[in-house]
């Protein structure tokens, strides 16, 4: 038996190692943006890159009707955008379907 | 916190009495005729109960095996040894010691109605959850800093809704200022939020609101943009003009979420904070109730490209 006790374990560590720990951080974030105009758009940035993104906006375009894509961020992975606010709509889909808990969205936004 | 002074505080005075007791365990004892120190004691203090005889009738028949006792002592649910032990120590001192007296007498009190409500605690074990067992945990610490009046008076058991209802009039008590039940109201100027053309919004008082929120106004400024998924700065009037078009209403929205999330302590709600910078991490430091704790840093996350596409490539090239 080893004394793994003795170890030393920074619990900052990810912290520290750098910004993308918001990928890591389970959390699906919501935003929303203004466009020009009355016009907005929602984004959703954390879903588990095990899910196929592209089947989900397919599923979300026909649900909402609203046009949407995916896109493929070098720091945040891929990430769903939604036009028009989307957010309620999102959220409560994501819950239905079991892609994430409650607990887990975490919404921006005015 | 107060309260765990407190019970760091507990643990350590009855280690002390116990230690002071092992030295008299041999030659003390019995032969003192302590029932009649007892009774002593019970003269002087009028708060004793009538069970306090008794009590120490059994402590003195329990005094040979202290020695196995005192390493249980840490543990929380050996209350009858506890309840056995703290008597007995205090009588078999208090000859000891008569400089002292006043000081012993002192101390003889609080560990009497700390055994006490150990008391009550254990009888009820049985019936309480574990919930309900914690709220008793801090009662009793609150009693103890309490002196006692109204426990002494009678045999009964209080009931559970009782002692609930006396923690919470002791703690109101104590802390008039602390946010326990009630909610402290936090009165703030609404944002002034204007239009500016067809394409900003004016946030007039943002300096304003940042000097009553205590906080820099480059932190606020960062969760604002950050939430709203959009740029802005602030103005030689010391006003923020945001791009994009934002209600008074939204901007209300989202400043409740910063002193939700920076402002109010997340223990005690208390606006009385202080959030300081360490090691990348922000953390809320409460001046009411000393809880800190991390806050989540602002991101602004994944933003989607909104200007005219044209404009941004031309930048860039
Ligand atoms: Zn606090």
């Amino acid at each position: 038996m080893s004394i793994q006790n003795l170890n030393t374990f920074d619990p900052f560590a990810d912290a520290i190692k750098g910004a993308d720990d918001d990928v890591q951080d389970g959390l699906v974030h919501i935003r929303i943006q203004q466009r020009n105009g009355r016009k907005t758009l929602t984004t959703v940035q954390g879903l588990s890159s095990e899910y196929d993104l592209k089947k989900i906006v397919r599923a979300c375009k026909k649900e909402f009707a609203c046009n949407g894509t995916v896109i493929e961020h070098p720091e945040y992975g891929e990430v769903l955008q939604l036009q028009g606010d989307q957010r309620e709509n999102i959220c409560q889909w994501l819950t239905k379907s079991g892609l994430a808990k409650p607990d887990q969205l975490k919404v921006h936004g005015f | 916190m107060a309260e765990n002074d407190d019970s760091v505080f507990d643990p350590s005075l009855l280690k002390k009495k116990k230690k002071k007791k092992t030295t008299f365990d041999v030659d003390a004892a019995m032969a003192e005729g302590s029932p009649t120190e007892a009774g002593d004691n019970t003269d002087k203090e009028n708060t004793e109960p009538a069970s306090y005889a008794d009590n120490v009738d059994l402590d003195m028949d329990d005094l040979e095996s202290f020695g196995k006792k005192k390493k249980k002592k840490k543990k929380p649910f050996n209350l009858e040894e506890l309840d056995s032990a703290l008597p007995s120590d205090t009588t078999v001192v208090e000859p000891s010691e008569p400089a002292q007296e006043d000081a012993v007498e002192d101390s003889f009190d609080y560990d009497m109605d700390f055994s006490k409500t150990k008391k009550k605690k254990k009888k009820k074990k049985d019936i309480d959850d574990l919930v309900a067992e914690d709220e008793k945990e801090k009662a009793e610490e609150k009693e103890n800093e309490n002196e006692n009046q109204t426990w002494g008076g009678s045999d009964r058991d209080y009931t559970y809704d009782e002692l609930l209802k006396r923690v919470f009039e002791i703690m109101h008590d104590k802390n008039p200022e602390m946010a326990a039940g009630k909610k402290q109201k936090f009165v703030m100027r609404p944002p002034q939020v204007v239009r500016i053309g067809t394409k900003k919004t004016s946030f007039a008082n943002f300096t304003e609101i940042c000097k009553t929120l205590h906080r820099q106004p480059k932190h606020l400024l960062d969760f604002l943009l950050a939430e709203l998924g959009t740029s802005g700065s602030v103005d030689g009037n010391s006003q923020l003009i945001i791009k994009g078009r934002f209600q008074q209403k939204q901007i209300e929205n989202v400043l409740r979420r910063y002193i939700k999330e920076y402002v109010t302590c997340h223990t005690c709600r208390s606006p009385d904070t202080i959030l300081q910078k360490d090691t990348r991490l922000f953390f809320l430091q409460c001046e009411t109730c000393g809880s800190r704790c991390s806050v989540a840093s602002i991101k602004s996350g994944f933003q989607a490209v909104t200007g005219k596409r044209a404009a941004i490539r031309a930048k860039t090239t």
